[in-house]
């Protein structure tokens, strides 16, 4: 349980992070930079996503289909 | 507690970095300012002092601050010491030497490179009109140094210290 609440702790700050280097890049006229930046820091978060998804599956899959 | 302590360092040093960045954008058009006055000052030297091209370049060195002075020192001095070599050579190889040492960009460089190709070859009316262009195209060089400061000297500064948060949180 402790784990996972890192987790989501530390997805809310990336996404803070990101939207402010958007805000910045976008102020200062880059906003192809911006928009790249947005996507890779959604990239990165997908992946943690999909490795806490994964183990909640496992999870379930203990839980019902132990036979 | 050693890893708060590295989490330290990466933003102590991304926000370093960001700084860095954020001066070299600050300094690159006061160093133009500085390369305008001292080929300003050459042209005097050479218009109105008659001075032999050594002694002018050393005399232009000794009235600029460090980066920009260090080129016209290093050419003066390589020009007094061997005089088989072309001027064009030596202030090539100064501009090779000394460039790194400046927050100056590629644009300025060819400029200042190109004024070697002309510099002590003809008489001085000739030599004022190469060194009046090379001012004249300095300081459009310098217009867009301005624009470029202001739009990045504050980016890089923010922008540093969140790339260090990011990559702190990334591996905390």
């Amino acid at each position: 349980m402790n784990v996972d609440v890192n987790a989501i702790f530390q997805i809310a700050g990336i996404g803070i992070i990101i939207a402010m280097i958007h805000t910045v890049l976008k102020q200062m006229g880059k906003e192809d930079m911006a928009h790249w930046v947005t996507v890779i820091g959604f990239v990165v978060v997908l992946f943690m996503v999909v490795n806490l998804l994964d183990s909640l599956f496992k999870e379930i899959k203990t839980i019902f289909l132990f036979q | 507690m050693l890893k708060l302590l590295g989490a330290m360092l990466i933003l102590l040093a991304f926000t370093l970095f960001g700084f860095y960045q954020a001066h070299q954008f600050a300094r690159r058009p006061k160093q133009i300012a500085e390369l305008i006055r001292s080929i300003q000052r050459l042209e005097t030297e050479i218009t109105y002092g008659f001075t032999p091209l050594p002694q002018a370049l050393l005399k232009v060195a000794e009235a600029c601050p460090p980066p920009v002075g260090a080129l016209f020192r290093n050419a003066a001095e390589a020009l007094a010491k061997d005089g088989c070599r072309s001027v064009q050579q030596i202030w090539q190889e100064a501009i090779h030497n000394q460039w790194q040492h400046t927050s100056m960009k590629k644009g300025e460089q060819d400029i200042i490179r190109q004024l070697g190709f002309t510099l002590g070859l003809s008489d001085s009316t000739d030599q004022v009109k190469h060194l009046r262009l090379a001012i004249q195209q300095l300081q459009g060089e310098m217009d867009g140094a301005q624009e470029d400061r202001k739009r990045y000297e504050s980016m890089w500064r923010s922008l540093g210290l969140l790339m260090g948060a990011l990559l702190v949180i990334l591996m905390y």
